[in-house]
């Protein structure tokens, strides 16, 4: 029993690269980067949230001395108060304080008005963010409490500063930062799948052709076209290996983060994942295809990691936009590879529906590309310069 | 046997080969040589088919290796100049890839390494992985691969280049028995020595055309020298002088 020439060269390449520690590397180690991340951002963010139900809330104030009710309120309520003698902006710059409160400096009995509380506050840093929020939420108590009280004394019912009674139904899987953070997750995969089989890819083709090793392979009874598909084959198995290796990682981070304090209601599950990452599969050929492409047109290695070290970031541009300014799904950027696959992981990771019309004018709009892509990148390595590297 | 007809390429405007023709016969071992730059390792690669000639063919054992270039493989062993060998498989592992690239069926192909093994005298080394192999146990490691599918035709670049004196005499006799077993050898060398050791026949290539071609023995009488070296000298530097034997006759 013969194996078919493609096998032949297929499993050559899985033996070689699964025994070379770069390979291993970016296929592997490298996908791992992304969960690591994104879970460490979950747990910083979480930690930073869950101080708001914890830790009690220093105050800074430059004069509260001029308003001893409002100070009362907020020991009251938990926070502790500091004084400040110092510029309060240049604390809250410099981060020694996540915000600061400035009274006016004149004493209660005279002032005539409202009480002039001027806020300081750095929103470039989270932690100014959550602890900005909870003393807003106690100045706004205190002055609704204050409100109530002068009705009361009024004579006035203290129903009569409600205009509205909201009530919020979240009924996505995720609300606040865990949003944001979820939406990261589609150009993550994007990256690992022009990055995992990369170098299997190009040390197979360029490097092999550099070390002179693909012309004794060619002059065996083998077309070039069965040596590229067992090739191509190598670097799609590597870079599934390394989409399922950060399935996994998600799936864990996801799991294992403290996400309720961030609003991950209900994080995806191992079935969404795979579904996540069986939409990606036409990607992971055109990937390969546009591999091929890069490595018949370039004569070196370096060359064509300059190239390819460029590539991910083009697919990758398409959920980074997508991150910061989300569209709905139509037909027509179905029809846009990577950008119709960023769309549909983003929808399957926040667990919204998605079309399966959607899916199917993705994988066929993604399948046409690339079967272009290896039409060009067969016919390039037909050429006999393809056996002169330098 | 290889029979070469008329086989001219070139690159751009640059002519590597020219109206090459000569025929390597079975049983015997046919010497191309020349100075660098002559189209040695360019006639290489047309008779091998990885490059398409601009006119002319070749054909391996009546197959004209441009009509079907799988089948003229088949019966094509070649040695390329750079050995390059996958630094990460074994030697066994490089035997093994290229024979079953050949369709050999696992059962004979294990037996054609083990006795390619035995021949090569690769005992030492042949499930070692490559990484750091000396010259010689690279050349043997090629030879191996050349050799793995019995190839009626066997082509060699340089075949001893860079070997020290004992190995390369190994390779000698190898040839010589390969040789002796009725297989067509043909051999590129730049030095006159190591094909005169060996050859039957030579065909002396200068500027991409033959020069120079027949029997040593006819060699020394169409020039009127003894030293073969001094041949070639002749052969390479006064191309016009030697039509008759250019052409084969």
């Amino acid at each position: 029993m013969t194996m078919p020439a493609i096998l032949t060269v297929f499993r050559k390449e899985m033996v070689d690269h699964l025994r070379d520690k770069r390979s291993i590397l970016i296929s592997m180690i490298y996908p791992l980067m992304g969960p690591l991340l994104l879970g460490l951002m979950f747990s910083f963010a979480g930690g930073t949230m869950r101080v708001k139900d914890a830790a009690p809330l220093v105050v800074p104030i430059v004069h509260p001395e001029s308003a001893p009710d409002l100070v009362r309120f907020l020991e009251e309520s938990g926070a502790t108060i500091q004084q400040l003698w110092q510029d309060a902006r240049v604390l809250v710059q410099g981060g020694w304080a996540p915000f600061a409160l400035i009274l006016p400096d004149e004493p209660a009995a005279t002032r005539q008005g409202p009480l002039a509380v001027q806020l300081i506050s750095n929103p470039s840093r989270f932690d100014s963010i959550v602890a900005t929020g909870r003393v807003v939420e106690m100045l706004n108590t205190y002055q609704k409490e204050t409100l109530r009280s002068r009705l009361s004394a009024a004579g006035l019912p203290a129903e009569v500063i409600n205009v509205l009674d909201i009530k919020q139904e979240n009924i996505g899987r995720a609300a606040g930062p865990a949003v944001i953070f979820l939406t990261m997750i589609p150009p993550f995969m994007i990256f690992t799948l022009f990055t995992g089989g990369v170098h299997v890819a190009l040390d197979s083709t360029t490097g092999e052709r550099e070390r002179g090793a693909f012309e004794p392979l060619l002059m065996n009874p083998v077309t070039r076209f069965q040596v590229l598909s067992g090739k191509l084959g190598a670097a799609i198995a590597f870079t599934l290996m390394a989409l399922a290796v950060q399935g996994v990682g998600f799936w864990v981070m996801l799991h294992s983060v403290p996400r309720e304090s961030l609003g991950l209601i209900a994080p995806p599950g191992a079935l969404r994942l795979m579904l996540v990452v069986s939409v990606c599969l036409p990607l992971v050929v055109l990937a390969a295809a546009t591999q091929l492409l890069i490595s018949s047109v370039t004569r070196s290695m370096k060359e064509a990691q300059t190239y390819l070290g460029l590539l991910p970031l083009i697919p990758g541009l398409a959920g980074m936009v997508l991150a910061l300014a989300p569209v709905n799904a139509r037909p027509l950027l179905a029809a846009i590879p990577t950008f119709g696959e960023t769309l549909l992981m983003g929808q399957l990771v926040r667990g919204e529906g998605v079309s399966w019309i959607f899916i199917a004018i993705t994988a066929l709009a993604t399948l046409v590309v690339t079967g272009l892509l290896l039409w060009l990148g067969f016919r390039l390595y037909e050429r006999e310069e393809i056996l002169f590297p330098q | 046997m290889i029979e070469i007809r008329g086989l001219t390429k070139s690159f751009g405007a640059l002519r590597v080969v020219e109206d090459v023709s000569f025929v390597a016969r079975d049983g015997e071992v046919t010497g191309l040589i020349g100075p660098n730059g002559a189209g040695k390792t360019t006639m290489f690669r047309l008779i091998g088919t990885v490059l398409r000639p601009d006119r002319g063919t070749t054909l391996v054992d009546g197959i004209d290796s441009q009509a079907d270039p799988l089948a003229a493989r088949r019966r094509l062993g070649v040695l390329p100049d750079i050995r390059a060998l996958y630094l990460r498989l074994t030697a066994r592992e490089h035997l093994r890839y290229f024979g079953q690239l050949h369709g050999i069926e696992r059962r004979e192909l294990e037996a054609r390494i083990t006795e390619l093994v035995a021949t090569l005298r690769m005992d030492d080394f042949i499930d070692r992985r490559t990484k750091g192999f000396s010259r010689g146990q690279q050349m043997k490691v090629a030879l191996g691969r050349a050799l793995v599918h019995r190839p009626h035709n066997i082509m060699l670049d340089e075949p001893t280049n860079g070997l020290d004196v004992a190995t390369s005499r190994a390779v000698r006799e190898l040839l010589r028995r390969l040789r002796d077993e009725g297989r067509c050898i043909l051999l590129t060398s730049h030095i006159m020595q190591e094909v005169s050791a060996l050859a039957d026949r030579i065909v002396v290539l200068a500027e991409g055309r033959i020069v120079l071609q027949g029997t040593p023995a006819e060699l020394r009488r169409a020039t009127g020298l003894d030293d073969l070296e001094e041949v070639f000298m002749a052969a390479t530097q006064q191309t016009a002088s030697l039509p008759a034997l250019a052409a084969g006759q």
